[in-house]
């Protein structure tokens, strides 16, 4: 009795993945609040953050790919033709190896030396004048990149390579974590839209053109401006308020899908309406999430740099934005530190869209936008 | 029956607008009111870091933000005021928000126009060649550069811009410089930069959209007809393809202007100086001048809400397809 029972609450949750999943993702999303709000910290919430993203993938895209190999294979072939998408995969991966391994090579970021402030990148040399303490005078010194600094120095003599390491893994992480909160969120509210309709859906669909009304950088700037900023926080937000163009996306294909005969099917043999939407209609719609997700990145890395690059970013870690700002504020000496991790920034966007544009074209060989 | 249904698709369409409206100050107040300081905090540190006896003044702020009235009046009250005109306070600048506002407009205001304009002119124009000539050299650099544009980040742009062609070259100034008159030719010459910077990735959205748009409508049966009765080749483009093709372009710019620009433009502002209202905005933050990047907000919010509403009203005469589920 009690196994029916078992199976009765499984198969309305929608399997039992999702028994596992709901009081999981309940309980993470509690401690995270908890964590954020608190000063004492158990455990870094962007841990929190990795752990739950992590079980999702896992549940949601590892192990589906897992079962179905030979279609993924089908599609890699397709992807691989695209050549401009497999550099773009190539850089993306460098840039995680960049982020996971460089900081065992590299110097502290942070560490300020002003022996060695202004050091040009390798290749490169500037004259700077220099004021000579025995005579009074400034004479002019030139300056040129050493294999101790490749990428050069800043005016307060911190390590342009290694602020570039810690800024790779600042972007790759809020890129990463917020996207994943935003489309997860975005899926989840346009599925159920499309799939309930009705009230449900002029409720949703309205909450969403107010979401949308705010410009997404202005309502950004004001909400880190009224709670603060601190890495965590940052991806909480850009996800939170950044998941409306893939709910609404979701929700038009969903709507096509709503009345197919499989769906019918389901409903017909007594599907819950959350085994529907979870075990039916969420992976009829995982390419499109995929594509959607890839293409978001981007927008989102550029977001939290836009943050940092105005002084709004978590002053406790160096993030590209925060080393272009830095850059800028000493534009005439030393143009590297603003040169530098802007062309990062630019590549990395590059890359996401190129393999987002590959995967696309890959599973819609209809689309040519 | 057109033309009724036509009034009731607007009625309903400024009902909804109104709903996002209320919405839109909701979710500020409540934003506002939920932050961790409230704006009365912010007001005495300030007060007390410019040398000045806070509790003489705590009962004055309170009173005119209201702190101790309970919530739900607070809430009317904030409506009530917006709606007034009564913007608040702005005590870094020691002037109404409404004035502040209404001295910065312009600058923001001409800093948009010009970039969206240019960018889609131009993005326009270069979107066309390339579908006609698709895939001759042209077409290749085009795409290329197009690709570039929308990728590059703007704020990166706009300071290797100000490296380029004011510190190296000496060209431009590093700075907005606000004693030049609004309608000169010197005016324009500093809007070059920020121009370019704020209208690059929305030019090379445009031209992208426009190429594949036009390449979509070469396809159609009509194009072909309209060749098969012996249209010039002008005519065929100019009317049968553009046309089709542009009109969607219309609300992505529309669109855009909500999810990019005013972004984008808050940046550009920063970066060259340009006293608009994201500058102030901006220079509001770090002087913790709540009132300022409230109405900063909901002003670009509200913004947004009417372009939206003008695009679809304006669409729906327009287009006889359109239907409003």
């Amino acid at each position: 009795m009690t196994k029916k029972r078992l199976n009765k609450l499984v198969g309305r949750v929608g399997g039992i993945k999702n028994l596992v999943l709901t009081p999981l993702a309940s309980l993470w999303l509690l401690t995270l609040l908890l964590d954020i709000f608190t000063p004492g910290k158990i455990f870094s919430p962007l841990g929190y953050l990795y752990i739950a993203i992590g079980i999702v993938v896992l549940i949601y895209v590892v192990w589906p790919l897992y079962k179905s190999r030979r279609l993924v294979n089908y599609y890699w072939q397709r992807v691989k033709k695209n050549k401009l998408a497999v550099v773009g995969l190539g850089f993306i991966l460098f840039l995680i190896l960049l982020a996971l391994l460089g900081p065992l090579f590299t110097a502290d970021p942070t560490a300020v030396n002003f022996e060695e402030k202004n050091i040009p990148p390798v290749g490169f040399s500037v004259e700077e004048s220099v004021y000579h303490a025995e005579t009074g005078q400034f004479i002019t010194k030139t300056a040129s990149g050493t294999w101790g600094h490749p990428l050069g120095t800043d005016n307060k003599g911190r390590d342009l390579l290694a602020m570039l390491v810690s800024g790779a893994g600042v972007s790759l992480q809020v890129g990463l974590l917020a996207t994943g909160i935003a489309v997860a969120l975005g899926t989840l509210i346009g599925v159920v839209s499309a799939y309930l309709g009705g009230k449900v859906d002029n409720i949703l669909m309205r909450f969403t053109d107010i979401m949308m009304t705010f410009p997404f950088f202005l309502l950004l700037v004001f909400i880190v401006f009224i709670f603060g900023p601190s890495l965590a926080f940052i991806v909480l937000v850009i996800g939170l308020t950044g998941w409306t163009g893939t709910a609404r996306l979701i929700r038009s294909e969903t709507l096509s899908l709503r009345t197919r005969e499989f769906i019918l099917a389901a409903k017909a043999l007594g599907a819950s309406d959350g085994r529907i939407v979870l075990a039916h209609l969420v992976p009829n719609v995982i390419s499109l999430i995929v594509v959607i997700a890839t293409l978001s990145i981007p927008g989102v890395i550029l977001a939290e740099a836009a943050l940092s690059f105005i002084g709004l970013g978590d002053p406790s870690v160096t993030s590209w934005g925060m080393i272009l700002r830095a850059g800028q504020q000493s534009l005439d000496v030393t143009w590297w530190v603003a040169v530098v991790p802007g062309v990062m920034l630019f590549l990395t966007v590059l890359a996401f869209n190129f393999v987002g544009d590959g995967l696309r074209d890959a599973f819609d060989p209809r689309s040519n936008v | 029956m057109r033309k009724t249904w036509l009034r009731d698709y607007i009625i309903k369409r400024l009902f909804y607008a109104v709903i996002i409206a209320w919405g839109v100050l909701t979710i500020t107040f409540i934003l506002v009111r939920v932050g961790p300081t409230s704006p009365a905090d912010k007001y005495l540190a300030n007060l007390a870091a410019r040398g000045e006896e806070p509790s003489q003044v705590i009962e004055a702020i309170e009173a005119r933000y209201g702190i101790d009235k309970p919530i739900h009046e607070q809430y009317f009250d904030y409506m009530g005021n917006l709606v007034r005109g009564d913007w608040g306070w702005s005590f870094s600048t020691s002037m109404p928000v409404i004035e502040l506002i209404k001295k910065h407009w312009i600058y923001s205001f001409q800093l948009i126009l010009l970039s969206t304009i240019l960018a889609a002119i131009v993005g326009i124009l270069i979107g066309i060649y390339s579908a006609v000539k698709q895939y001759s050299k042209t077409d290749y650099i085009a795409t290329f550069f197009s690709f570039i544009g929308i990728s590059i980040p703007n704020f990166w742009l706009g300071v290797m811009l100000i490296l380029l062609f004011a510190v190296q070259f000496g060209l431009f100034k590093t700075y907005y410089d606000t004693s030049v008159p609004l309608f000169s030719l010197a005016n324009l010459k500093q809007l070059i930069l920020p121009v370019v910077t704020l209208g690059t990735a929305m030019m090379a959205g445009y031209t992208r959209y426009t190429r594949s748009a036009m390449l979509d409508n070469l396809r159609k049966d009509f194009v072909r007809t309209a060749r098969a009765k012996g249209l010039p080749e002008r005519t065929v483009i100019g009317k049968h393809v553009f046309r089709n093709a542009v009109l969607p372009l219309v609300t992505i710019i529309m669109f855009d202007l909500g999810s990019i620009v005013f972004g984008g433009a808050y940046l550009t502002e920063i970066i060259f100086g340009i006293p608009g209202l994201g500058r102030i905005s901006f220079n509001a933050i770090f002087a913790d001048d709540y009132a300022v990047v409230v109405a900063v907000t909901l002003i670009s919010a509200f913004l947004v809400l009417l372009i939206n509403l003008a695009t679809d009203i304006a669409y729906a005469y327009l287009d006889p397809r359109i239907r409003y589920d």
